[in-house]
């Protein structure tokens, strides 16, 4: 019977409505993070957008979570990267800048910076020619400061290193300069940790991808 | 005993894995029923409080999200206020989720390029609500300002030019003015720098560096000969060019005003080499988080050019400038911004030049030299306030410059200096209303020897504005604003009201209407001699239609101007007899003045711009007519100005051919003839009417430019080569008279067909153009 009250009592202090609620912020990221991975580059703006709904419920419901507001504007830019016009991916990146600068508020960190630079490169290729010059800047300030911010972080070296093999070799770009850092990108994916199973990990399978595209 | 805390065990984990996934919610109620046979107080009580959150009891809220026209919105997220309780609507608009809350809650819709909505709802309430929602203001649904404006820039996604096409465009020569001088509304002046637009002389059009009026945006020039602008392309990040109209925020402009709006941020492109056939430059660039430095300095001498491109002048001493300048920009806090730019630059030219004065005997030539000296510094901080509802934008600037010419022998000397302030607050609304109210004061110091005396005069110049900018709804806008102006050399005081109204007619077209009243201080080589003369006037009315629909704009806008109190000249022989016209370029006036002059100018131009038709190929065709007379100045009867040419037609193609990296320019012009004076129609006993009857030939002009980047040990380098007037025409400007009237002569290009290469290379690995494609 001691046992039991010593259980109950601990069930009923779990129990409490802080427990209650990061089980359910816990289950709730988890699912959409599911529901995230689910989709691929071929599927449809919209369920990008019905995704990102999902991230933005959890963080209507939790103010202090950057996380749900990362992942919502990471959504807005695959919506950026394939939606019908420039006028509707811009609508996107819109958004994502929206959750980019509600996480910004919470914490500051190396994913928010690659973010930052994932949009940069997003607005970049809406209209290239005329946009390099202003986000292209951006783009490096944001991978930048993920890589000194965390250099175990693989990330900015997989979008810097997708930028230039998409980079004209005269513009300085193509698999001289962006094999040498989707390689880095590769080593660090190989070790990297994320702190919670809710963090981001995504691009492993990107920089296998772009990898074959290298000279063995 | 072990049985229950198994129990509770699994139902724990079961709780935490599967807590909010609703199609199992349906599962929990199952478990407790089948679980309730366990009759154990505590163990219910447990259950109790682990499920009740989970919403067995919960109730379904339900309802539609559309638009205005009451069509389904899919897609769109209803939840509940701190609540994870939502769902997104399906193909019909339809919503249905389940929530554990009681009594009220606050219901949030939000849709992409929806307004957010939000209502307070009794849950249980069984009737469904349908939610219409509102769309956001966009470029397509929301009208903006056009009339009288010609924008290039990022920031605003709609817009007919991008900066980028400034250095683009084929017989631009990567110069902002002459870029300008293609677009619709502008005469093009081939002996003389500025912009003259609609009617307007170059002296009426003012170029504004953030804010601040530049004193000499040319390269200082003599008569006949064309300067470029002083600014290179990439210290801006917008361009707004405004062929009349123009807001409450500027002023001291009777045409137009040029907007150059400077970057905030440099990039961090380290060291860059320029070097072309006249002129060699180094930039350097360096950027850190907060701030960024930018210095350049060049050389050039047009003595290499000269040697392979034949000149229709004599000159005695080779054009040439010398120059540098810095920029640095300082993020001073979240939202604060510092930029400070100067820059010095000396020039000199001289050239045999028909001597229009030259009597019997005299050699019909006279060497004319000129060496220029200029300093111009301008810095602006912007900042706001209150989530950007506030914004300030405040600004210092100060130039001098000097020219020390020599006619033949005598020396004639010129300077002038301005510092001015100015200080501008933002009100930001809701609903894309504003508020904005100014205030800007300049100190000038002017001084011209002429004939040994030198004149000297100094102007305090004030001026404050107010501007509103109102929606009434998304398709109709209202910018009203004032602007009230003060000198201390006429000792005047002006009210200038300025209006401007678009109307949305379509989800791409849209009318706009402008009208304003616009003053400016006369020319001051009137002012040395009688300061008591008036502000002269002008009055815009403007309307305009445009459609920009996929990459094609076609814009038309047609403008009446009336203009008034202009300075006029007693032109009276030294007997009291009416004299004839002098049309010495170098004269200075010395006569009588007052401000009777009138005047008018009418016309219509046409902007076609085509981005899609053809794939690959970008261009863009202007047509601008304009009727235009004056009486003023010197002119003993109303005729259509010198500077006048009623027909202007400009046709600009672009290709970028991305296998070899090549962007190739091709640019034709024409410019229809314009008046000259021929003195054998005024003789005494001929009609004034005769007075600028003649009209020189159409000038026509075919420019080529092509640009190739490519990188050279990883350093990147940029080629260019350039040719003007291919075709090697022999355009004609103007034709002047001998002074016994017998001979004329033409003032034309300093050369014809002439060619141009050179190249920039940026010695830095990190410099790069970023044309990442995904």
């Amino acid at each position: 019977m001691k046992t039991l009250i010593i259980i109950l009592i601990a069930a009923l202090t779990a129990n409490s409505p802080v427990w209650a609620q990061s089980a359910q912020y816990q289950q709730a990221m988890t699912d959409a993070i599911t529901a995230m991975r689910s989709l691929n580059e071929k599927s449809a703006a919209t369920e990008f957008v019905a995704t990102a709904n999902r991230f933005e419920r959890i963080a209507g419901a939790e103010p202090g979570q950057w996380l749900p507001r990362y992942y919502a504007g990471l959504l807005y830019v695959y919506g950026g990267f394939s939606g019908k016009d420039a006028a509707e991916k811009d609508r996107y990146l819109d958004q994502a800048d929206k959750y980019l600068k509600e996480a910004e508020a919470i914490d500051k960190n190396d994913e928010l910076a690659v973010l930052n630079a994932y949009i940069a490169q997003a607005r970049m290729v809406v209209d290239p020619m005329s946009r390099w010059q202003e986000y292209g800047p951006k783009f490096s300030e944001g991978v930048q400061k993920a890589k000194a911010m965390n250099p175990a972080n693989p990330r900015p070296y997989l979008l810097e290193g997708s930028s230039l093999m998409y980079t004209p070799a005269q513009f300085g770009g193509g698999t001289d300069t962006a094999c040498p850092l989707l390689k880095q990108a590769a080593e660090k994916f190989a070790t990297f940790k994320p702190a919670t199973n809710l963090h981001p990990t995504w691009g492993k399978s990107e920089v296998e991808g772009l990898l074959t595209k290298c000279p063995k | 005993m072990n049985r229950i805390y198994t129990v509770i065990r699994s139902l724990q984990r079961h709780v935490e894995t599967q807590h909010l996934a609703s199609q199992q919610r349906q599962q929990f109620c199952i478990v407790n029923t089948l679980l309730t046979p366990v009759r154990r107080k505590v163990l219910r009580l447990y259950i109790m409080l682990l499920l009740v959150p989970a919403g067995c009891w919960a109730q379904q809220i339900q309802g539609r999200v559309t638009d205005q026209k009451g069509q389904p919105l899919p897609g769109a997220n209803v939840f509940l206020r701190g609540t994870y309780d939502g769902a997104n609507t399906d193909s019909t608009g339809a919503f249905r989720f389940a929530t554990s809350r009681k009594d009220t809650a606050t219901l949030l819709v939000s849709f992409i390029g929806y307004e957010p909505f939000a209502q307070k709802i009794t849950i249980g309430n069984t009737a469904p609500p349908t939610i219409r929602l509102t769309e956001t203001a966009n470029e397509l649904n929301t009208v903006v300002i056009s009339a009288g404006v010609f924008e290039a820039s990022d920031e605003k996604r709609m817009t007919m030019l991008k900066p980028m096409d400034i250095v683009t465009t084929a017989g631009g020569g990567a110069d902002i003015t002459a870029v300008m001088n293609l677009l619709p509304g502008v005469q093009r002046v081939g002996e003389q720098p500025g912009l003259f637009v609609r009617g307007g002389a170059g002296t009426e059009a003012k170029v504004i560096i953030d804010g601040m009026i530049v004193q000499n945006p040319f390269f200082s020039s003599l008569p006949d000969v064309q300067t470029r602008g002083r600014f290179q392309p990439f210290m801006f990040k917008g361009t707004a060019f405004s062929t009349g109209g123009y807001s409450a925020q500027y002023g001291q402009a009777l045409s137009s005003v040029l907007l150059l709006n400077t970057i905030d941020k440099g990039q961090n492109n380290g060291l860059s080499i320029g070097i072309n056939l006249v002129s060699a430059n180094v930039s350097y660039d360096q950027a850190t988080e907060r701030s960024s430095v930018s210095a350049t300095g060049y050389y050039s001498n047009l003595k290499p050019l000269f040697a392979l491109v034949p000149q229709n002048v004599s000159w005695s001493h080779v054009p040439g400038n010398a120059g540098s300048s810095l920029t640095y920009r300082l993020k001073t806090g979240k939202t604060g911004l510092l930029k400070v730019y100067g820059m010095y630059s000396d020039s000199w030219l001289g050239l045999a030049t028909r001597n229009p004065i030259a009597a019997d005997g005299d050699s019909p030539f006279v060497n004319l030299r000129q060496y220029n000296r200029n300093v111009f510094s301008t810095s602006s901080y912007t900042d706001s306030w209150n989530e950007g509802k506030w914004l300030l934008n405040a600004g210092l600037s100060y130039s001098y410059d000097t020219d020390a010419t020599t006619y033949d022998t005598q020396d004639f000397g010129r300077s002038s200096q301005r510092m001015q302030a100015r200080t501008v607050i933002t009100r930001l609304l809701p609903r894309n209303n504003s508020v904005l109210f100014g205030a800007e004061a300049h100190r000038l110091t002017l001084s011209n020897a002429f004939n040994g005396t030198t004149y000297t005069l100094h102007d305090t110049y004030g001026a404050v504005f107010a501007e509103t900018q109102t929606y009434l709804g998304r398709k109709l806008a209202i910018q009203s604003g004032v602007r009230g102006e003060y000198s201390s050399l006429l000792g005047r005081f002006n009210v200038a009201p300025r209006l401007s109204v678009a109307y949305k007619t379509g989800p791409y077209s849209q009318v706009s209407a402008a009208y304003g009243q616009f003053y400016q201080t006369p020319d001051y080589q009137y002012l040395y001699r009688n300061p008591n003369l008036n502000f002269e006037r002008a009055d815009h009315l403007i309307l305009n239609y445009q459609v920009i629909k996929n990459k094609r704009t076609f814009r038309i806008e047609a403008f009446h101007k009336n203009y008034a109190q202009l300075v006029s000249e007693f032109v009276r022989n030294p007997d009291g007899t009416p004299a004839n016209f002098d049309a010495n370029p170098y004269r200075f006036p010395i006569g009588q003045t007052n401000n009777i002059g009138t005047g008018y100018a009418q016309g219509f131009d046409v902007f076609w711009r085509d981005q899609t038709t053809v794939k690959g190929l970008d261009y863009w065709i202007t047509y601008s007519y304009v009727d235009t007379k004056r009486l003023f100045q010197n002119y003993i009867a109303t005729a259509t100005p010198t500077f006048i040419s009623n027909h202007n037609v400009s046709v600009i193609m672009k290709r970028y051919i991305e296998k070899i990296t090549t962007n190739f320019g091709l640019t034709y012009t024409f410019t229809s003839g314009r008046p000259y004076y021929n003195p054998n129609r005024t003789r005494p006993g001929l009609a004034d009417s005769q007075f600028l009857t003649d009209r020189t030939p159409a000038v026509h002009n075919v420019s080529f430019s092509a640009s190739h980047v490519t990188r050279i040990k990883k350093n990147l380098l940029i080629l260019y080569a350039t040719a003007d007037n291919l075709l090697n025409t022999r355009n004609v400007f103007a034709y002047r008279y001998t002074p016994d009237g017998k001979e004329r002569y033409a003032v034309g290009p300093t050369s014809y067909r002439s060619f141009f290469v050179g190249g920039i290379i940026m010695l830095s690995k990190k410099a790069k153009v970023n044309v990442s494609e995904l």
